[in-house]
């Protein structure tokens, strides 16, 4: 049928109007939500507009028009299917606190994924070893940095203060700034590139096995053993796992992106990997705190003995945390945040 | 000229999605060039705002600028995800880049976005803008039938154009008081049998648009046109054809086309 524009333009026009008010009010309110009688206006206006844009693809060629259509159509659409997140759930600050038990929570039920990265660190610092153990020359193609190189000189400066630029408090609050930042980029990248199907993830995680495997093997080497784990645990208590749980997210994203896409609960998915990001960001600023401002002193301010407990108290509480927190108290449905899902 | 041309052929990609209702519309998919313009834009916004507000913290932290620095490391860093994140979780998926830019992200079902889907998109950045200027972001998109870069992929969210249309105005020319085509009913009567829809939208819209043709292309087009409906479909008699330019012929036919009231009086 060929379709008059000229008078179908103008007893449409109206109606279309109406929709177009209809939707400018709706999409200013940041809750969206409709009250019945919107709600019904608006069903009633987006079903007529949608003959409308019907009659226009099939009966004529007027692109502007059916554009215009299929752009009030698509908004109206968008406001009649989409079911917002209530106010409570976006503005309730106890909602927000749920963090510091969803975190151990997806964790454990992740934890498949966790012990991957695990498997592939460990695979790496054993590498990184038995490359120093019986080559101590590959130092200097593993350990880019010089520092690493050259214990002897290293712990010397550090224990006679020169090594140490932090000389105040000042400097090392700026430092931990750009340490929890430098951290927590990495991390990120670690738990994105479960894009690339979880390889990238793997390369980083070995990467970073290798390099702690070589560190550790050369100070131990040299006899530096106690003085490595004073400086590097305080903080490492935490960065190490929390690097582990950027693996574990990564490795998760990409098992979810190789799944069917049938099989995939998007909304759900997409917060555990959330929830797994949040947790160890928190981690990493705990961790650079401690580096910036506790693992740089050394043997004569603080004995090494007690740097090394305070590191396996840190250890045996994260632990505590992750395993036991929320566990056995509250059902799965609460755990996700679910109720949201079977509006 | 060209220039716009090329633009439009290189965005024309779009999404069609089909609702419940068995309605199908197609939603113009944002070009990776105008993506990159927005995210410079809101670059700089958030720097401009973090250097205001970082002024501030250095004087309310004077006395220990140590602390300073890191207020500013951190609150930097946090605003770089949480601006896009929240902006677009709350704002209907839209930055102000994004905004003056005319494009919005959006679910890929053609609902608006969820705040958690925001939240993932603008924390894999950190892997789309590597190595730099979003190269990974960009390839992933241009290989992406739906120009989904992989912060959108894993979202499941993509990036949808919409510069603001309004409603096309009305025409004057369909208005005519005498219409000599109406003296032939039984050509007439033919010609509204046997034009398709896509001829009578051609002629509709070539007389809509004659002031956007140039005077040359606008009389050969017509020429054409009303050359081939008097050989192919309806040939009115010659004395009148002859009296007749080419552009008032395609008025006259389109009255008869499109104008029922005039028509049932040539049926009558």
């Amino acid at each position: 049928m060929i379709l008059n524009l000229e008078r179908f333009q103008a007893q449409a026009r109206p109606r279309w109007n109406a929709l177009e008010s209809l939707l400018v009010g709706l999409e200013g309110r940041p809750d969206r939500r409709l009250n019945p009688a919107e709600a019904q206006q608006l069903q009633d206006l987006y079903a007529r507009a949608a003959t409308d844009l019907n009659r226009v693809t099939h009966g004529a060629l007027a692109p502007e028009l059916r554009q215009y259509l299929e752009r009030l159509v698509a908004r109206a659409y968008a406001e009649l299917y989409y079911a917002p997140p209530t106010r409570s759930e976006v503005w309730q600050p106890r909602r927000w606190l749920r963090i510091f038990r969803a975190f151990p929570e997806s964790f454990r039920r992740q934890s498949r994924y966790f012990a991957l990265a695990v498997l592939v660190t460990v695979l790496g610092c054993t590498l990184g070893g038995i490359a120093v153990y019986y080559d101590p020359a590959s130092v200097d193609v593993l350990l880019p940095a010089d520092y690493l190189r050259n214990p002897d000189e290293r712990v010397h400066q550090e224990e006679q203060g020169q090594g140490r630029h932090f000389g105040s408090t000042q400097t090392e609050a700026a430092f931990s700034a750009q340490l929890i930042r430098h951290n927590i980029e990495v991390a990120l990248l670690a738990a994105a590139m479960g894009v690339t199907f979880g390889i990238g993830t793997a390369l980083l995680l070995f990467e970073n096995g290798v390099l702690l495997g070589a560190v550790a093997v050369h100070y131990t080497q040299r006899g530096f053993g106690l003085f490595m784990t004073a400086w590097l645990l305080p903080h490492g208590a935490f960065e190490i796992p929390s690097i582990l749980i950027a693996g574990q997210a990564g490795f998760y994203l990409a098992r979810l992106l190789l799944r069917r896409r049938e099989d995939r609960n998007l909304r759900q998915s997409m917060r555990e990997w959330l929830v797994l990001v949040a947790g160890l960001a928190m981690m990493l600023v705990w961790a650079g705190i401690m580096e910036a401002f506790f693992s740089q002193h050394h043997a004569p301010v603080l004995p090494y003995g007690f740097k090394v407990t305070v590191a396996a108290a840190e250890l045996s509480l994260l632990t505590i945390y992750l395993l036991l927190v929320g566990r056995g108290e509250t059902g799965a449905q609460a755990r996700l945040g679910v109720p949201s899902e079977s509006r | 000229m060209i220039a716009t041309d090329s633009t439009r052929a290189s965005t024309a990609v779009e999404l069609t999605i089909a609702t419940p209702e068995g309605v199908l519309f197609r939603l113009p998919l944002a070009s990776p060039a105008s993506r990159l313009y927005a995210v410079l834009l809101d670059m700089v916004i958030v720097l401009g705002t973090v250097n205001a507000i970082g002024m501030l913290v250095y004087l309310v932290f004077a006395k220990v600028p140590g602390f300073g620095v890191m207020v500013i490391t951190l609150g930097e860093f946090a605003i770089g995800f949480a601006y896009g994140a929240l902006m677009e979780g709350f704002w209907n998926g839209q930055t102000i880049g994004k905004r003056l830019f005319h494009l919005r992200v959006i679910d890929q079902t053609g609902l608006p976005l969820r705040i958690e889907q925001a939240w993932v998109r603008n924390l894999m950045r950190v892997f789309d803008a590597l190595p730099f200027a979003y190269l990974v972001g960009g390839i992933s998109a241009l290989s992406s039938p739906l120009m989904q870069r992989f912060g959108d992929r894993v979202a499941g969210t993509l990036v949808v154009r919409q510069t603001p249309l309004a409603v096309p105005g009305e025409e004057s020319w369909t208005r005519q008081k005498y219409n000599s085509f109406m003296e032939y009913p039984a050509i007439a009567v033919h010609l509204r049998r046997s034009a398709t829809p896509e001829i009578a939208s051609l002629i509709e819209d070539a007389l809509r648009r004659r002031n956007e043709l140039a005077p040359y292309a606008r009389r050969e087009i017509y020429r054409e046109m009303a050359k081939y409906l008097q050989s192919e479909i309806s040939p009115f008699p010659d004395e009148l054809v002859e009296r007749l330019s080419d552009e008032q012929y395609l008025i006259n036919a389109s009255g008869i086309l499109f104008g029922e009231r005039r028509s049932s009086r040539v049926q009558g």
